[in-house]
């Protein structure tokens, strides 16, 4: 009984082409670990020098925008890693069709939905040449409110990916809606 | 002054400024778990070498970067102004841009920051295998 729960789960996963799966609270630690592993595993697939880093390089961003951005926090004790707590998210990786796929999703404010799904919009629609003009302005330019890095990382994403980007929102109760970001390479 | 020389790590890459020979070279990974912290050290170091860099001097900086994340490219970005504007005041700064063949999103980033150059050289340069 005890083995088929968790079996059953991990049967679950495999069937969606999963490789890798994590949900729960994220830090720099689990983004160095988890990299690791999934660096290993590119290389044991023998995937190609550029889909290997593209994957990785879709990984760090998703999950930094989780240890940065997710709206649900633990209060962490001493020493905490960060003034704010620990954030919760959920990431996988796995092969769809012979692409990789880098799934990530965590809860954020709902009064930040619709700035987020302009944004994600207006990435998605843009060609590789449009991205890459996007890209050159924002890295001169304000990383804007409330970002704690450069602002970049769903261009990055983007220009990463194979294929157009992949969003959606679900709402899960009156402050919070469930974000989800999916890159094919 | 004195040189500056930091191992790589998993997450952040080999730095070795040799100020003596007016010969910097950055190579590696970049995706610190705090950018600020690893590059302002970077920048403090390069801004008192560069103030002394006046005409008839020159060098050579050298990026062999075979992955770097998106808020690194903002240092990075950081790194290549100071280069360029002491470039503007006389010396000669040539900038080498290393790229892994196999692959080309280093290239193109190079090629981005290589644009912006308006004083210093810019090279752009396969890795040696």
């Amino acid at each position: 009984m005890l083995a088929r729960e968790l079996f059953d789960l991990r049967s679950a996963l495999r069937k969606q082409g999963i490789i890798f799966a994590y949900s729960g609270y994220v830090t720099e630690a689990v983004l160095s670990g988890v990299g690791d592993a999934i660096k290993q595993k590119l290389l044991f697939d023998d995937a190609n020098t550029k889909t290997t880093r593209s994957v990785f390089a879709v990984f760090v961003e998703q999950m930094q925008n989780m240890i940065r951005y997710s709206a649900e926090t633990a209060m962490t004790g001493v020493p905490a890693p960060s003034p704010d707590g620990i954030r919760y998210g959920v990431l996988t990786v796995g092969l769809e069709n012979g692409d990789y796929v880098v799934h990530a999703g965590n809860l954020v404010r709902r009064a930040d939905v619709e700035r987020l799904r302009a944004k994600l919009s207006r990435i998605r629609d843009m060609n590789k040449e449009e991205l890459r003009v996007l890209y050159k302005e924002q890295l001169r330019g304000d990383p804007g409110e409330g970002s704690k890095g450069a602002g970049l990382g769903f261009m990055e994403i983007a220009r990463r990916a194979s294929k157009p980007i992949e969003f959606d929102f679900t709402d899960v109760d009156d402050e919070h809606a469930f974000f989800t970001l999916k890159a094919s390479v | 002054m004195r040189n500056l020389s930091i191992p790589a790590s998993a997450r952040t890459p080999a730095i070795d400024f040799d100020f003596g020979k007016n010969h910097l070279k950055l190579s590696g990974e970049s995706y610190p778990e705090d950018v600020t912290e690893f590059y302002n050290p970077l920048f403090s170091a390069l801004d008192a070498y560069l103030a002394e860099l006046g005409p008839g001097r020159s060098c050579r900086v050298d990026f062999e970067l075979v992955y770097i994340n998106s808020s690194s490219a903002k240092a990075v970005m950081m790194l290549m102004d100071k280069l360029d504007a002491a470039a503007s005041n006389g010396p000669t700064v040539d900038v080498y841009w290393f790229y892994d063949a196999e692959d080309d999103t280093m290239q193109e980033l190079g090629e981005e920051f290589g644009e912006d150059l308006e004083n210093a050289k810019f090279h752009l340069e396969k890795m040696p295998r």
